[in-house]
């Protein structure tokens, strides 16, 4: 009670020098806001405290009652840095030629073992990110452009698969992508591709994360709204005078119009970013979760959801969240630190 | 004093509904604490009081048995018991396969298990090892006889934790050829009967092993120019039919039929071993599929629809597919397109000359915790005896014993009559796999699943050093066996 005496709630108002009618309004408003205080306390910070204690004990449901809970301290954490589930790094191998009818013929194919969660997605992220930020931020310049005729006709077009219901997209890509019978191999064999080169797509640990980011590309719908929101907030009159200063469109994009809507890309990256460690729903539903094509798709937050629900090893996938959650700390930090640097808020100091 | 006085009975209010939420609800049994623990002997020789019958709890859910017509059938064998003496009372509980796990998890914690548990297959069993009774003090009592069974029936069910379970029902495997494409080929059919050796086109005879299967395996395998995987000029990029497919068999299931099970991947430290077994039947794996002759469809055709989405055997374009008796459910489109299978027996694992099989098995387990061990067992021996007829019925199985296997068999033969002999699969269950490739593990729902990752990378990528792959799959079962 001392304490909450003590208490300051704004500088050099303290709960004793408080009214009693502003003592009653505080008290008021605890109660009020305390359904709010409960559920934060219930449901995010004493699991994040029981996340963390969990690490450190070895509770594993499979176990029954014949495994009494025990204090392991950091086997756990040993037991995740020398787990090549997590950390097996990707080794690329690349053939040239293969025997066909008796002779060898030029056929060059690159294939890729199986990496470790981690890296897997950190694998998917260099081709889904890039492919996430730039293809929304092209369209949305596309679709912002005066000269296109029947512009709200195309935005609509380009949108509309990102209201297609995504297990139906799923089936839809995977026909389109089946190495044998999809139509995009048959095309490449048409195009004259040898069959033993096409791509084997959701079959190849090589091939899977493009894959993936393929049926990924109906979803950038909402990326490239978004990015069009922040073109159209864009000034005119710095275009004019840009324009007037001789700039080409090319220096207009790079000088005016990146960074006014840099916020808008910062935004969508930071959206990208927690989206790519959150990766979870495609693996599942494409693969059942098996991580298939050999471990390819086994990614972290899979790994993670398989520890947990499937292996029923409670610690070890404790550990796993905490380890997550300071690399989502690093990476945010990282990108915060660095937007300092690039984005651009008109009108604010930062 | 009136906001004071709403403020304090709306903190009480609150409280008790958090309270309320957290307490227990008030439909739980109150005993369930007072229940022996798991890992505790059951109290067997406290006798029931005479006037009252003893309650025996038979949990349904793990397996199959949850189906609406399953249900009923289950009741009727139950009330058939209950009529049939008055010392036990036997309940049924039938839980949603989804829930089921769950909720036996959940009883067992509260030391409240039910008595029997199943049907159950390996997966359900393996779930909650170390929860299981071991029945042969009880066998040893009641003088059962489980020599009215397959001895390696018997046997398979024999674990870490003891004799946990009797044959019930069972699913052995033999070798599905299509007798059309062998004609087609010129080649003679693969042997009826264990211990028979396989005639090659010029009149030799060789065992029937792996080796022999390749190399039939080979001439069946045919491109879209009609040659054969041994001629020159195959086109590996476009085969049309395969000479043979491990159908619906994972990689554990493939080591099997070679010699080792699950009890051979690691020794008392936990320490991870490849068996000797696994690396033969993996090496024979990849070669038929990415060696220089392959007999063996790949991942992107076995998937592809041509060839059945998986469902290889079915589609007609394997010539020979190794399964289990449970794979006559799933021959529609065969069927339907008027090809023929007939059933051969197991090969032989070629290093040892033996042959290894496999059997799928469905049973009952008794709960370790079990306060009336004796009344539980004799309800398992109701169960796996005179209520088999009914239950193997409803549940699709072949059951253990030869003499309830008459009625089974008929509904096979009606269902596919020009299959000639079921010999083959009856003869597969002298060759149970003891012990089981699907037995425990440690962790063992991780560890299948990175096997089953090996499994798929042989599949799929035909690049890949094998030795190099198997040592790093023994390295990572290492971590996940002591996690």
């Amino acid at each position: 009670m001392e304490h909450l005496a003590n208490f300051r709630f704004r500088k050099g108002v303290s709960l004793q020098k408080m009214t009693p009618g502003a003592r009653r309004e505080m008290r008021q408003g605890l109660l009020f806001i305390s359904p709010w205080i409960i559920g934060f306390l219930a449901f995010t910070v004493i699991p994040m405290i029981a996340t963390l204690i969990f690490s450190f004990l070895n509770i594993k449901i499979t176990d029954g009652v014949t495994n009494p809970v025990a204090w392991v301290g950091l086997d756990n954490y040993r037991t995740l840095f020398k787990d090549n589930q997590v950390w097996d790094l990707p080794e690329l191998r690349a053939t040239w030629t293969q025997e066909i009818e008796g002779e060898k013929v030029f056929n060059p194919q690159v294939k890729m073992s199986p990496p470790g969660s981690l890296w897997v997605t950190i694998i998917f992220g260099l081709y889904a990110l890039p492919v996430g930020i730039i293809v929304p931020l092209v369209l949305a310049l596309l679709m912002n452009n005066k000269n296109l005729i029947g512009r709200n006709i195309f935005r609509s077009l380009f949108y509309m698969p990102y209201i297609i219901p995504f297990v139906a997209a799923v089936f839809l890509w995977g026909g389109m992508l089946n190495p044998e019978t999809g139509w995009i191999n048959r095309a490449l064999m048409l195009l004259g591709v040898p069959k033993a080169s096409v791509p084997q797509w959701a079959n190849d640990v090589f091939w899977v994360y493009p894959t993936y980011v393929i049926m990924g590309i109906w979803g950038i719908g909402n990326a490239m709204l978004i990015m069009l929101a922040g073109l159209q907030n864009v000034p005119t009159e710095l275009y004019d005078a840009a324009k007037v200063d001789g700039a080409s469109y090319w220096q207009s994009f790079w000088k005016v119009t990146f960074p006014m809507i840099s916020p808008v890309i910062f935004y969508n990256l930071i959206l990208s970013i927690v989206g790519l460690f959150q990766y979870f729903l495609v693996p599942l539903v494409v693969n059942q979760g098996t991580g298939r094509p050999a471990g390819a798709t086994n990614f972290y937050n899979l790994y993670l959801y398989k520890t947990f629900f499937l292996y029923q090893n409670m610690s070890y996938g404790s550990t796993l969240a905490c380890v997550l959650f300071l690399v989502i700390l690093f990476v945010t930090v990282i990108l915060f630190a660095t937007a300092k640097k690039w984005v651009y808020y008109a009108g604010e100091s930062r | 004093m009136k906001k004071q006085l709403f403020v304090l009975i709306a903190l009480l209010v609150a409280a008790a509904m958090l309270l309320g939420a957290c307490g227990p609800k008030p439909t739980e049994p109150p005993a369930a604490t007072e229940l022996p623990a798991a890992t505790e002997l059951p109290a067997a020789t406290e006798p029931p009081p005479p006037t009252e019958k003893v309650q025996i709890r038979w949990f349904v859910g793990l397996g199959t048995g949850t189906d609406p017509e399953q249900i009923v059938v289950q009741e009727e064998v139950v009330a058939d018991f209950n009529a049939s003496q008055d010392r036990i009372e036997l309940v049924l509980e039938v839980v949603p396969y989804d829930a089921a796990q769950d909720t036996l998890s959940t009883q067992i914690a509260a030391g409240a298990g039910p008595d029997i548990v199943g049907p159950v297959g390996w997966g359900g069993t393996n779930f909650f090892y170390g929860q299981w009774l071991d029945l042969s003090d009880l066998i040893a009592e009641t003088g059962y006889d489980t020599t009215q069974f397959e001895k390696s029936l018997v046997d398979m069910q024999i674990t870490v934790e003891g004799q946990v379970g009797l044959p019930f029902a069972v699913f052995p495997a033999a070798m599905f050829y299509v007798p059309a494409l062998f004609d087609e080929a010129g080649l003679n059919y693969p042997p009826d009967k264990y211990g028979e050796k396989y005639v090659m086109p010029d009149g030799t005879q060789k065992p029937w092993d792996w080796n022999t299967v390749a190399e039939i395996g080979r001439l069946l395998t045919v491109d879209a120019n009609g040659k054969n995987a041994t001629e020159a000029g195959f086109d590996r990029n476009f085969i049309v039919q395969v000479g043979y497919i491990p159908q619906w068999q994972a990689a554990m299931h493939m080591v099997g039929f070679w010699g080792a099970g699950a009890a051979d991947f690691f020794d008392a430290q936990n320490n991870a071993i490849i068996p000797d077994e696994a690396v033969q039947a993996w090496e024979f794996y990849f070669d038929g599929i990415w060696g220089a002759q392959p007999f063996i469809a790949n991942g992107a055709l076995s998937d592809s629809p041509e060839f059945g989405g998986g469902n290889v055997f079915n589609s007609g374009k394997a010539a020979m597919g190794n399964t289990h008796l449970w794979y006559t459910c799933c021959l529609g489109d065969f069927k339907d397109a008027g090809y023929e299978f007939q059933l051969a027996v197991l090969p032989a694992n070629p290093f040892d000359g033996k042959v290894h099989g496999r059997v799928d098995a469905d049973t009952f387990r008794m709960w370790k915790g079990t306060p009336h061990p004796k009344e539980a067992f004799e309800v398992m021996v109701y169960l796996v005896g005179p209520a088999v007829a009914k239950l193997a019925t409803i549940y699709g199985a072949l059951p253990a014993r030869a003499s309830d296997q008459a009625a089974f068999l008929a509904s096979k033969s009606a269902e596919y009559p020009f299959v000639t002999s079921w010999d083959p699969i009856i003869a597969g269950l002298a060759y149970a796999d003891v012990p089981s490739s699907e037995g425990w593990m440690p962790n063992l729902n991780e560890a299948w699943n990175r096997i089953e990752n090996l499994g798929d990378l042989m599949l799929n990528d035909g690049t890949i050093d094998l030795t190099a792959e198997i040592e790093k799959l023994r390295q990572d079962l290492d971590v996940i066996f002591k996690k």
